[in-house]
Formats: C-alpha cells, structure tokens, sequence
C-alpha cells in the first residue's frame, strides 16, 4: 500500500501519525461547534447574520466534517445568505449543498426560493420539483411551487401585453404606411395627450382630430373621425342648429354655413417608421420595449418647410371630400394627430387668417 | 402513310411562304367548325407549336394564326395544352412587340386562356418573385390608354381582368394600393363602350369578395368607386338639393343632371352585389350612408323594372335594416 507522501517527507513515526489524529479531531470539533454559533447567531437580530454567516464559512474551512455535514453548512449559509437577501450566494451555496449531499430537501427549497427571487422562473420550478421528489410531503416545497407558477403566469401575462401593444402598433404603422400617409412631429401634445390612431376590425382607421379655433386659441376634439366620413357630417352634428354655440363667440359668427377648416401645408419632416411606431407605443404596454424591429434613418422631407420665414401656408379643406382624401394630399405633413384651424368667414379674423399674418403660437 | 390532314399540319411549317400561307388559311378555316376543331385536337401537340411559332410571322402569316388559335383555345382541353407550353408568355411578348398587327386577336387568346386556373395564375406570374404582376400592370395601363385610339384594340381587357379577379390571387394583385391596378381600371367604367364598361364592373363585383379581409383597399378609393357602383343603379331622375348635399362632391353633381341610363341589367345587378358585399361590413355600411348610399338605391329601386336587378336592390335593402347599430357618424367632442 503506497502512501503519497511530500517530496523530502520521511514515513511518519507513530507519534506524528497521534499527533495528526489529535490535529483532526480538533479541526472536527471546531467546525461543530462553529456550526452551532452559527445556529445560534441565526436566531438572533439580523445584525448578528453576517457574523453566523462567517462562523458558517469558518466550519466549511476546516474540512473537518463529513459529506452529509458539510452540506449542512452549506445550506445553512444559505439560509443566511436569503435572509440577508444574498441571492446568487444563496443559489450558489445552495448548489453546493445539494451536491455534497443529494438529499438535504432543504438545500433544494433554499435553491428554489433564491431563483424565484432572481427571477429565474425555470430553475426554480426545477428545483422545486427535485424537492418535492425527494420528499413528496413537504407542504413547504409545495406552497413553492405554486408561488412560482403564480409568478410564471403574471410574466406570462405581462409578455402577452406587451406583445399585443406591439403588434396593434405595428399594425397601425403598416396601415399608415399603406395609405402613404407622411406623418410628422406631434404638435400640441399639451392638448393632444395619449390619444393615438385606431385601426378597426375591417382594417379602417379613425383618428382623433384636433379642431383649433384660431380667432380664440380655443381647442376641441373629433374622438372619433372614421377615415371614409366626410368633413360635412362631423361639422353638420358639431354645429347643428340644437348645439348651443361657443361660450366665446359672442358674436355667433361660428354658424354652420360661416365655419371652414384650414389645415398647415408641408411643414417639418417626415418621421421614420420607428419613429411613428415609438410615438404609437407611449402609454402602451409595449412602451418600454428595447428593440422593436428594423431601425431606419428618418427619411428627410426634402427640405423642411420653414414657417418662419414669410406667410403661413393655409390650404382649404373641402368638406365634401373625406378625411382620408384630405389626409393623402401630397403637402399635408400630418402631426402624429391630425390638426385642423377653424376660422369663421364672418369674423374680422377671418382676413388676418388667410393672409398669413396670423401663426399659430410656438 | 400521312393523311391529308397530316401533311397541311406539316406545310404549316413549310420553307415556301406561299405554301405556308395556304396552309395556315386552311387550318384557320377548319377551326371555325366543330368538326374541324374536333380532327386537330388529335394534333395538337404539332399544331399548337406551328401556330405559335407563325405568331411572329407576317401579317398575312401571323393573323390567321392568331385567329385559328383563339378558335382553337375555345376547347378546354386545347386552351389547358396551349397554357402548358407557355403561350400566355409568347401572347405578352407579342403585344408589346412594336408594329404588332394581332393584338387584338392575341388579347381574345388571353381572355379564352385566363378562363383557366392556370392560366390565371401563369399571367399572375405567381411564383416569379421579380417578375410577378408585370404582365397584369402592362395589360391595365394598356386598357386605359387604348381607350383614347380609335381602334381601342385592348378593349377586351376588361374580360381578362374579370377572368383573373375570380382567383384570390388575381384579387389581391388588383386591390394592393401599392400597385394602384383597380383605381385604374375604375376609371374606365365611364367609357361608352360596353365591352369595357362591363370588364369593369365584373372585375369591381368580383373582387369586392375580398371586402371581408381588404375593406380597406376598396374604400380608401371610394372617392373613384362609389360614383362607379352607384350612378348605374341611381335611376334615371335628378336629384335634388337636399339629397346631393349629404354626397360627396363628384357623385352629388353627377346626380344633379341628366344622364344616360345604364341599359345592361347585368351591369346594374353586378353593381348591387358589389354594394351588398362591402355593406356586409360594418365600416362598409358606414361608409355607404356616409355618401347617402342608401338614399339613391331607394330612388333607383323606384325606377327598376328587370326583375333580377330588383331582387338584387331588395337585397341590399334588407342588410342596411337589419345591419347593426348606428349609420350617424359618431362625434364626441371634448375641450
């Protein structure tokens, strides 16, 4: 029977071989007894876990105990280690223990516990399942298990949103981009909020328009213009003959027959289509989604149409065409939600409008 | 020992042009009859690639050609063989071959040859990535420029448009806004010839079967379509002020005048069951009262007297009662 033995050691005599037994034993009952310090600090406030952790570590460093033992300790750092909210060292000494002793049931609960915390979701019902496995009545593991398929559904759930938002928002950008619609920056957001586009089941879009009276930077809202409506039926119920007229024309100048609508001509560039799709995205569920497909450089507009420099441009909107024709007019730039000036023939506004020496407000 | 019938199949590929000639006179009068028909099919497959070889022949060569072979794809069998052996593209070489004298006759072989499945799809060009729809585009822009030449030898189109449109395929080619086939064809409904006026409105009612899955693509032309589905079943009376005001602007002055009646009934009934296909939608009924749809099919029912046109208004007539929830646009406002 050969021994490895240190190069230059000599075969020991019999009272190093004593001497090495007692050096063992002691090693052995350090470990126990720091293992039971460490028991006893765990029960303590939480100021003392550090210092149970430490015992723990100590007791593993004498390499003094057993297999089953030392599996021991190591779940038990575990413990610690979730409790102090350690989770990679709490998997990780979990791991250990469950190697040196494949049946510690509590090393698997530990492990389970600390993946759910890491939100690693499969692992942790793998665990769990090893557990149950290895003890089929420990209710413990079981109340796991299900916390884990409770959390696996909520993510579930969650990606299902968030799949659905970026769908319905791609679906709007291909419907857009169908139409050759050219959409530019949102104006008037303050007014506008959230509100966004929707693509009906039968693949129409309505939009919310934005009406401005000029004359009294006043504001109101279409929620719901349907593409195939024609301007005349929206205006027909807004300025109806029951509709009581605007708090703020005095004057009633804003009738039925005086009303006509403007839109800006060809003012700013034109989005790209992640750009459109990041605007449709807000306040979804999809809002935060890193990578949502094909990036492109924002196609320029030609050049950009400056509103600083002369008259506004103001193009008539004839209100027997719809507000898809209107839209698809080549020089309407439409500001993420369509905006439209309203001006009354009849007032003395009406003249400083369509001359241009009236602009919207920066 | 070659029968007769044998050898003029062979002339027909004789280096003499006079034999040639005569040869091919012959055979284009044998298939005026059914007989005739009948014998060549046994040859087909010599005849058929004689004649499409003669095709780019002469014009005193090329013609009868032409016209024995759109006798010849009256046959089924025949027409499927001459799909086979790539006529559809030989015929689309040909149009647009300057100084072609057949081009009428070889637009009638590609209706004859689109009466078949895959002759629809070999003109589709389905299954050619680059190339796909190429065919459909030259012979819709042909369509709508020859109406403005006297002879209008692409007036037959039409036919070959309602042959494709039968198929999803040839559907989904002619309603993709990117292409912008169908708002062309459109166009042409107001032309006074029959034949065209009729291609255009069995193509419209054919592919408004796509109104279920592609509303979108038929009403975001609504501005050249509805005035196509409903001057034909508007009536023949002047509309008044108080109806027109409710249209859009191109159909409400179209009604405010006299105007020819469409005398076809096929026409007016393929216009109804276009109409009653997108008003089987919610936003296809929408968009119908938005024009004041409703309110012309009544007055033209008043004026029908064909009793299939009738049953078809009555049709309609019965969805748009018992078609859903509101006709009103609907318009909250908020400040």
């Amino acid at each position: 029977m050969a021994l490895w033995m240190e190069t230059g050691s000599e075969p020991k005599t019999e009272t190093e071989i004593a001497d090495l037994e007692a050096i063992s034993a002691l090693k052995e009952s350090t470990a126990l007894e720091l293992k039971e310090k460490g028991n006893e600090l765990v029960k303590k406030v939480k100021k003392h876990y550090p210092e149970a952790i430490h015992c723990y570590s100590r007791a593993i460093d004498q390499k003094a105990l057993n297999d089953h033992d030392t599996s021991v300790l190591f779940s038990n750092r575990a413990h610690v280690n979730l409790l102090l909210g350690n989770y990679r060292r709490a998997l990780s000494d979990s791991q250990d223990a469950i190697k040196l002793f494949p049946a510690n049931v509590k090393a698997y609960y530990r492990a389970a516990k600390a993946c759910l915390s890491l939100n690693l979701l499969a692992e942790a019902k793998s665990y769990c399942e090893s557990g149950v496995g290895k003890d089929p009545s420990n209710e413990e593991l079981k109340k796991l298990a299900k916390q884990i398929d409770l959390k696996k559904l909520e993510q579930e759930q969650r990606e299902a949103q968030v799949s659905k938002a970026l769908v319905e928002a791609k679906d709007l950008v291909s419907a857009i981009e169908d139409r050759r619609l050219k959409l530019g920056n949102a104006m008037y957001r303050e007014l506008t909020g959230l509100r966004k586009p929707v693509l009906d089941k039968n693949g129409i879009l309505h939009w919310p328009v934005l009406l401005l009276y000029a004359e009294f930077m006043s504001s109101d809202f279409i929620e719901d213009f349907c593409e195939t409506d024609m301007f005349s039926a929206h205006l027909d119920i807004m300025f109806s003959e029951s509709c009581p007229p605007l708090p703020w024309d005095k004057e009633n100048h804003y009738s039925r027959d005086a009303i006509e609508l403007y839109y800006e001509a060809g003012s700013g560039i034109c989005l790209s289509k992640s750009k459109i799709l990041r605007y449709l995205l807000e306040g979804t569920a999809a809002a935060n989604v890193e990578s949502i497909g094909e990036e492109e450089k924002d196609a320029a507009d030609g050049s950009p149409y400056d509103s600083s420099a002369g008259s506004y441009k103001w193009v008539k909107v004839n209100e027997k065409r719809t507000l898809h024709d209107v839209l698809n007019e080549p020089n309407f730039i439409i500001p993420m939600i369509p905006v439209f000036y309203v001006v009354s023939k009849r007032s003395g506004f009406y003249k400083d409008f369509i001359t241009g020496k009236w602009r919207p407000p920066a | 020992m070659a029968t007769e019938l044998e050898e003029l199949i062979g002339f027909l590929s004789a280096p003499s042009p006079p034999v040639k000639k005569a040869a091919v006179d012959i055979v284009r009068d044998l298939t005026g009859s059914e007989d005739g028909l009948h014998s060549l099919s046994n040859y087909a497959n010599t005849v058929l690639p004689s004649f499409s070889r003669l095709l780019s022949d002469d014009k005193e060569v090329s013609e009868p050609a032409a016209e024995a072979l759109v006798n010849l794809s009256q046959n089924a069998g025949l027409a499927a063989k001459m799909v086979e052996m790539g006529l559809i593209k030989i015929a689309m070489d040909m149009l647009y071959k300057p100084g072609s004298s057949i081009t009428r006759l070889l637009v009638m072989l590609l209706v004859n040859l689109t009466q078949l499945d895959d002759g629809i799809s070999s003109l589709l060009q389905i299954g050619d990535d680059k190339m796909q729809g190429l065919y459909v585009m030259k012979l819709v822009r042909s369509f709508c420029r020859s109406s403005e030449t006297s002879d209008d030898p692409f007036d037959h189109v039409g036919s070959i448009l309602v042959n494709i449109s039968k198929k999803e395929e040839g559907r989904k080619m002619l309603l993709d806004p990117k292409r912008g086939l169908l708002k062309q064809i459109i166009r042409q409904f107001d032309s006074s010839s029959l034949l065209r006026k009729k291609g255009v409105s069995g193509t419209i009612r054919n592919c408004c079967f796509e109104a279920e899955n592609q509303l979108q693509n038929l009403l975001l032309i609504s501005e050249f379509l509805w005035p196509a589905l409903l001057l034909p079943v508007a009536g023949n009376k002047i509309y008044g002020e108080q109806d027109t005001s409710k249209m859009p602007l191109e159909l409400g002055s179209a009604l405010s005048i006299d105007r020819e009646p469409v005398k076809d009934p096929e026409i007016r009934v393929q216009a109804l069951e276009a109409i009653y296909l997108i008003a089987l939608q919610e936003a296809g009924r929408r968009a119908l009262w938005s024009v004041n749809g409703p309110r012309i099919l009544q007055v033209g029912y008043e004026d029908e007297e064909d009793p299939k046109v009738m049953e078809a208004y009555k049709q309609i007539g019965s969805l748009l009662v018992h078609g859903s929830e509101t006709e009103e646009p609907s318009t909250t406002t908020s400040k």
